[in-house]
């Protein structure tokens, strides 16, 4: 037990001396605290709800040990109640162990060496119920991801399939050329917008159960990637991509986590361009310096309105019925933030264009 | 089974859906208009503005949609005036398959079926027979 972090043990008695006794016994092991009736331990509990575990003498004037229990477990749960008893009330002792109201009893007089026994027994089942509670939280928030997930399976999966499989009925009945190529070029945005949405899901998988592996980053390198993985793309679309990189000694992070960050910010900034404008351009800007990494993606393009700034992260959520998306996109940067400890902020207007800022700390 | 010929607006975020939905319109012979939306909100426009309230006319609208989903766009229908809902018979088409939307169709008054993605000529020839 670390000597900095003393777990919290309370004692309950109604003779003061005993109170001392078992004070100066454990308050070395222990952050002991003292209560000399049920009023004044409840108190002690309000205060304190990060008590683990509870002392208490069965045999007191206001209400007895096992009576006191049972109440404080209906509004504190978590602390391990252990009882303070002689061989005298052990048919009580009994019934209120069976009825689940104590973890254990230790038998009077009591010697320092029981009540240490007792007390990390019930320190380690704190723990385990702790983490238990932590364990089934974040099962729930799993479960809930999950659901909406397949929900969302039906519709992003399903639609683009059934799609093209409506496109390949009614093209029977075609007999126009023109109009099947019409079809196809279409058949194909449905093609890719279910792959983007495969790609998309394996990253998000990627980066959920993935590990982080942290090794030196060059960001030069990272941003020559992106350069020559975007050049088809701003050929055709006219586009024209500028890339500044400041790196100033080490800095060590997940190049997976990173690259799923850069490429989403880079394709939706290549994707959501204004169609007629005669001078698109996307400009990245990597600052790395003193340990933290500023990545800095601005587009003159469509925009995002205001009241869509705070949803754009959302999972599923999509602002614009413009081109393939999969509302997964930014989803994934900011989870791949989370896991990098880092923070994004967006500024966009309508028409004008956006501007993501990302902060990512060195490991 | 109307003899006149009606008209026709599909609404779906998917430009090949909408391809599709007019062409499965155009070969079951009894339309005679036919306008895609991709954005729910500019059909709702579109209809708010419609002072003619003479025609019959079919909506087929999509569920999944971003700015405004089929839901929201039933809901904000069913606040215009009523001579004006009268005209319109709405069909929900979805790919969808989860139980809590086809329950939620169903709570809608305006909606008059759902169809399941893809739209077929034949399904579609059934229903406006039926009406």
């Amino acid at each position: 037990m670390s000597k900095i972090e003393k777990i919290k043990v309370l004692y309950l008695d109604d003779e003061i001396n005993n109170l001392h006794a078992f004070k100066a016994s454990f308050r070395l092991d222990y952050n002991v605290l003292i209560a000399n009736s049920a009023a004044e331990a409840t108190e002690q509990v309000d205060k304190n709800p990060d008590v683990r575990v509870i002392v208490c003498d069965q045999r007191m004037p206001d209400m007895t040990g096992v009576e006191f229990f049972e109440q404080i477990r209906g509004k504190h749960s978590m602390p391990i109640r252990m009882l303070l008893t002689g061989y005298t009330d052990i048919e009580s002792v009994i019934s209120a162990i069976n009825k689940g109201n104590i973890f254990r009893y230790i038998k009077k007089p009591w010697t320092d060496a029981d009540i240490k026994s007792a007390i990390d027994e019930g320190n380690k089942f704190y723990m385990a119920n702790s983490m238990l509670a932590i364990k089934n939280e974040e099962l729930q928030k799993a479960y809930a991801e999950l659901d909406k997930f397949a929900y969302s399976v039906t519709h992003d999966m399903r639609g683009p399939l059934l799609s093209i499989l409506g496109a390949v009925d009614v093209a029977r009945n075609i007999d126009e050329i023109s109009e099947i190529r019409e079809m196809l070029d279409l058949m194909e945005k449905s093609v890719k917008k279910l792959d983007n949405f495969i790609q998309n899901v394996h990253d998000y998988y990627n980066m959920k159960r993935g590990e982080l592996q942290v090794v030196d980053i060059d960001f030069e390198e990272l941003s020559e990637d992106q350069e020559d993985m975007n050049k088809i793309i701003c050929k055709l679309n006219n586009i024209k991509f500028t890339t500044t990189v400041k790196q100033e000694g080490a800095f060590r992070g997940d190049i997976i986590t990173l690259k799923v960050i850069l490429n989403n910010l880079l394709s939706n900034a290549f994707k959501y361009q204004r169609k007629n404008n005669p001078d698109k351009f996307v400009d990245m800007v990597i600052e790395a310096t003193r340990g933290v990494a500023t990545i800095t993606v601005t587009d003159n393009g469509i925009g995002i309105p205001d009241n869509h700034h705070g949803k754009i992260f959302n999972m599923f959520f999509r602002a614009t019925t413009d081109e393939i998306g999969s509302g997964f996109g930014l989803y994934n940067v900011k989870d791949a933030l989370l896991k990098l400890n880092g923070t994004i902020t967006v500024d966009s207007v309508v028409d004008k264009g956006s501007k993501f800022v990302v902060t990512i700390p060195s490991k | 089974m109307i003899s006149q010929k009606l008209h026709f607006i599909v609404i779906d975020d998917s430009k090949l859906d909408c391809f599709i939905a007019e062409k499965v319109i155009r070969n079951t012979g009894m339309s005679e208009s036919t306008h895609s939306f991709i954005d729910a909100r500019e059909a709702l426009a579109y209809i708010a503005d419609n002072t003619n309230t003479e025609v019959q006319t079919i909506l087929i609208v999509d569920i999944h949609m971003p700015m405004m989903n089929g839901f929201e766009f039933v809901e904000a229908f069913e606040k215009l005036p009523a001579d004006m809902q009268k005209c319109y018979i709405i069909y929900i088409l979805s790919s969808s398959i989860n139980e809590n939307d086809l329950n939620r169709v169903k709570n809608y008054p305006a909606v008059r079926h759902f169809l399941s993605k893809p739209l077929t000529s034949n399904t579609l020839t059934a229903l406006l027979e039926r009406l």
